[in-house]
């Protein structure tokens, strides 16, 4: 083969050749492969150097030098191929399944393997260095030849470098060509188990060395391409490292340049950066968990610092850092210009070190990103605590651009986790508002939140107690809400109480809200759209209007929320037996900034009157003492009026009202009676109208063995205190002097009957009930039996009935108006979407009433006809029911 | 109460009569106190103000908060308005000021 390619090459000159020639070039040729064979095999022995060298330069003068160094290439391969490779793989043999599989590996495999990788290179490396003098000698033989010849040229040089290259080329083809799987493997889990020691003794050193300036030179000799890196350690400072950590490095050092020394330069670069990648991850994992409440990234950063940099500049510089110096002339990174302070070196070291830094960074910034937003739901749900977190992820975020991935993910955790069925709504909005805040940290331009945001709203909308929940929110938190709700609750009353006070410390700076017309136009201005709006220019008041904003988001208009708000308001004001509102003002006062003044009037009006009464309450206590000399009617119970205030409200202004009509207790009556003339005497042609089912009565019940407090409903105290003359009483004769039905009867003395006052027990004669009043002894065993005073403040019942009607209530009153019209739309049409309806009712009821109702709540007071069965529903029309 | 049997032994014997002794005022005692509910009205025999048409009980178009602060008033013919929009009328008027009802020459009752 080698005589056929050099017969072609030389086919020119063949001619030329004599039969002398011929048979010189065959002997020489065939003692050239033989001086070859001879090199090459024996091991350590060059001295055949001197015989081979004869026959080169022999051949050289007929010009046969490619001939020359290709079957010397070609014969160093085989060798190489025969010898070295297979030698170097077959090391590795034994660990082909347990690099396979990761976890059951041991230490003692960890220590055999490091060992046989050490063995196994250190072999391959001598074969090669064998090899390589052989090729020297041959370069040198031609080198002879060359400078005999030609004296005065100076090509040699780049000859030697071409075969070099060449070789190494061949020799890293015939490696990789016979690659066993696993040996990337193999190289990997070695970094990785070197870098975790590594590590550990860095982690064990960083707390006391971490500012001594220690002398000892890395030993770094052995390769004498960088003779000043060893200084430079001394001169940074960020190597500290002792015996036991250099000895580590040079190790892993050595494998590396012996790994690049058979041409694995970019695997072995693979295997520690993947190694490095493996325990940074693992190291985020771990610093990172699952605990939100501290920052994590600076302690990332440090660790970097520490660990995987320090161990790479020590790398880097024992290796020399060629490679890294070739690539980063071309790419320039531009945080890589900036001064590098902390290593002071060459430049090419430090730009390794460099990109290496911002691989790691970014790799850290990903991976923590990672971890939380796969964990953002959790940290969402503990928020301001859990604010490090937020804060970490929001630096990640910023590096490394990944916003979408974060809205994907939290979506999708909202979608599983949140908007389900078992979820309460208060949660839901509660969530809602930390999702908000956290959000607006992470983006502050609002694009993601308003991604995020989407589903919850439409979720929220689909739900019956979204805007009672709302309203709960907005005004519980007050600390008068003993049932529990307490942290779930304050938060938007919090919100508007820090909104109301950053618009205080506004006004000082720029005179904003000095006067009230002001306020208000800086309330009409508001309006809810607040995602649109630009947050950057927006300061920290009109992110906190956001919040709200985004909430009323959620219902649509604010009509709605401030109409629940009202019931809400009237409920709890009626409930009241002083007269203290403070808390209920400052929320008004709140919910004014925020939705206006026009809207909140009727509001303010109940607040009014709360007011209002208080005074006139106080008045007519104040005339007592005049009234009791000149009126006769009060002699016995003109002292008793003190027991009795009132809440004297404008019914025009509140909600409706349920009325209930029973009978009170005779001295009750005459006190009301009482109350009401001197009232009408104080605010002349105004007169008083009692809602005698609505009010507070603070009873004191007193028993032989005990006295037992309540706070009840005007007939509950009404049923108790005919209990006083008459012990026991028949239902029906009961009701008959309370003026209630028998069944309204029955389920407001369950009360009485629930607290242990009144036993309930079938009368013989015929039906109904006979009602006890049970006294002391009976049920001493409730109380514990101690006897003495014993207190209960009791809530007001929990029958569940409002004394304002719902919202719900309202408008279905408001809704029968109409409810001819669509009768008779049916009757004539037949069926009608719900579209239709709505349109038609649009159109033809213009005249008072308006119709002025939403589709939604035509749809609701629809679906009410359907379930009282007297229309029917199917395929999206509604039918009469026949 | 300081008649309260101090034992359940004596309790036995006389806790009837003492019931019923304590019966007159036992309502007071036991009632603490007693916090009712009541709606104001102006004692007018209309509903609306003839004039700006708003209910009694609420005020005229420029108050905000209805009762003391948006009293009615009576003429002598009986008649019944907001103040404020009585006022307003008896100002426009260039004469002798009718009432908006009956035209009756106004004068304020009393």
């Amino acid at each position: 083969m080698a005589d056929a390619t050099a017969a072609v090459c030389n086919l020119a000159i063949l001619e030329a050749l004599s039969g002398d020639a011929v048979q010189e070039i065959s002997e020489s040729y065939v003692g050239f492969c033989a001086a070859t064979e001879s090199l090459l095999s024996g091991i350590g022995d060059l001295s055949a150097g001197s015989e081979m060298a004869r026959h080169v330069h022999r051949l050289c003068k007929y010009q046969l030098h490619s001939l020359v160094w290709e079957h010397f290439l070609t014969s160093l391969e085989e060798n190489f191929e025969r010898n070295g490779a297979v030698k170097f793989w077959q090391h590795f043999e034994p660990y082909r399944d347990i690099s396979i599989s990761e976890v059951d590996r041991s230490h003692v495999c960890d220590d055999q393997i490091q060992e046989v990788l050490c063995k196994a290179l250190e072999e391959i490396s001598l074969e090669n260095q064998y090899q390589k003098k052989c090729l020297l000698v041959l370069v040198d033989a031609l080198q002879t030849y060359k400078d005999q010849v030609l004296p005065a040229k100076c090509g040699a040089v780049t000859k030697k470098e071409f075969l070099l290259s060449k070789y190494q080329l061949m020799i890293s083809s015939v490696l990789m060509a016979s690659l066993p799987r696993h040996f990337p493997e193999i190289l990997r889990w070695y970094f990785k188990e070197r870098l975790e020691e590594l590590s550990a003794t860095m982690a064990g050193e960083s707390t006391d060395h971490f500012d001594s300036q220690e002398n000892d030179e890395m030993d770094v000799d052995g390769n004498n391409r960088m003779p000043s890196e060893s200084s430079r350690m001394d001169i940074d400072g960020g190597l500290h490292g002792d015996f036991s950590e250099n000895k580590l490095i040079k190790n892993i050092g050595k494998v590396v340049s012996d790994l690049r020394g058979i041409g694995f330069i970019s695997m072995a670069e693979d295997a520690y950066a993947s190694a490095i990648f493996l325990l940074l991850k693992a190291k985020v994992n771990d610093l990172a968990g699952d605990d939100f409440r501290s920052s994590v990234l600076d302690s990332i950063k440090e660790w970097i610092q520490a660990v995987p940099l320090h161990f790479l500049h020590a790398l880097l510089s024992f290796l020399g850092d060629s490679f890294s110096y070739e690539r980063s002339s071309d790419i320039k990174s531009p945080l890589a210009s900036r001064p590098l302070s902390c290593y002071p070196g060459s430049d090419n070291l430090s730009e390794g070190l460099v990109r290496w830094q911002l691989r790691l960074e970014y790799f850290a910034y990903e991976t923590l990103q990672d971890l939380r937003i796969g964990k953002l739901f959790e940290i969402i749900v503990d928020y301001p605590e859990s604010t490090p977190a937020i804060e970490d992820l929001k630096r990640c975020l910023e590096y490394t651009g990944q916003h979408s991935k974060l809205v994907e993910s939290f979506i999708s955790a909202l979608r599983y986790r949140l908007l389900t069925a078992g979820a309460s709504t208060n949660d839901i909005l509660h969530q809602y508002v930390s999702t908000i805040k956290a959000l607006r940290t992470i983006d502050p331009a609002g694009i993601f939140l308003e991604a995020v945001g989407e589903p919850i709203r439409e979720y929220l909308r689909g739900r019956k107690d979204t805007i009672k929940c709302i309203v709960t929110m907005l005004t519980d938190g007050t600390g008068g809400n003993p049932n529990g709700t307490g942290n779930a609750s304050d938060s938007l009353l919090e919100e508007l109480n820090r909104e109301e006070e950053n618009q205080e410390n506004g006004a000082v700076e720029d005179n904003f809200n000095t006067d009230d017309k002001q306020a208000w136009i800086a309330a009409a201005c508001w309006e809810p759209d607040p995602v649109e709006a630009d947050p950057l220019k927006g300061s920290r008041s009109h992110r906190k209007v956001d919040i709200l904003g985004m909430i009323v988001g959620i219902i649509g208009s604010k009509d709605q929320l401030v109409n629940e708000y009202r019931v809400m308001l009237a409920e709890k004001l009626l409930n009241k037996s002083d007269y203290d509102i403070d808390s209920e003002i400052r929320t008004l006062e709140l919910l004014k900034i925020h939705f206006g003044e026009s809207s909140m009037q009727k509001c303010e009006i109940m607040l009014n009157d709360l007011i209002d009464s208080k005074r006139t309450n106080s008045n007519i206590k104040a005339t007592i003492g005049q009234a009791s000399q000149t009126s006769t009617v009060s002699e016995d119970s003109g002292n008793s009026l003190d027991i009795l205030d009132a809440t004297i409200i404008s019914s025009n202004f509140w909600p409706p009202i349920q009325e209930e009509v029973f009978n009170l207790p005779g001295p009750v009556d005459q006190l009301l009676s009482d109350y009401s003339r001197r009232y009408t005497e104080i605010k002349t042609p105004r007169k008083l109208q009692w809602k005698k089912n609505l009010g507070i009565v603070k009873l004191e019940l007193q028993f032989e063995d005990r006295e037992v407090h309540f706070m009840v409903a005007p007939v509950h105290a009404a049923i108790i205190m005919q209990f006083q003359e008459q012990k026991s009483w028949n239902s029906k004769k009961l009701a008959a002097v309370m003026g209630l039905p028998i069944d309204v009867l029955n389920r407001k003395i369950n009360f009485w009957i629930i607290k242990g006052i009144i036993a309930e027990t079938m009368d013989q004669e015929g039906e109904g009930h006979i009602y006890t009043l049970l006294e002391g002894s009976g049920d001493s065993t409730k109380n514990g039996g101690d006897g003495g005073s014993c207190e209960e403040l009791l809530a007001v019942d929990d029958e569940g009935e409002g004394s304002v009607a719902s919202v719900e209530d309202q408008l279905r009153k408001e809704m029968t108006i109409y409810e001819k019209f669509i009768m008779g739309m049916l009757t004539n049409f037949g069926s009608m979407a719900l579209d239709r309806i709505h349109n038609t009712l649009k159109m033809f009821c213009v005249a008072d009433p308006t119709y002025d109702k939403s589709l939604q709540q035509l749809q609701s007071f629809l679906s009410g006809l359907v379930s009282e069965e007297r229309l029917d529903f199917k395929d999206g029309v509604y039918y009469l029911k026949k | 109460m300081g008649t309260r049997p101090l034992s359940d032994g004596i309790f036995f014997t006389c806790a009837l009569p003492s019931y019923t002794m304590l019966k007159e005022d036992e309502i007071y005692r036991s009632m603490i106190s007693w916090h009712a509910v009541a709606s104001w009205t102006w004692d007018a025999q209309d509903e609306t103000c003839g004039i700006c048409r708003m209910a009694f009980d609420g005020c005229c178009p420029d108050c905000k908060l209805p009762g003391d602060d948006c009293p009615l008033i009576w003429g002598s013919c009986n008649h019944a308005f907001h103040l404020h929009c009585i006022l307003k009328w008896v100002n426009s008027q260039t004469s002798q000021a009718h009432c908006p009802m009956c035209r009756r020459e106004w004068q304020f009752k009393e």
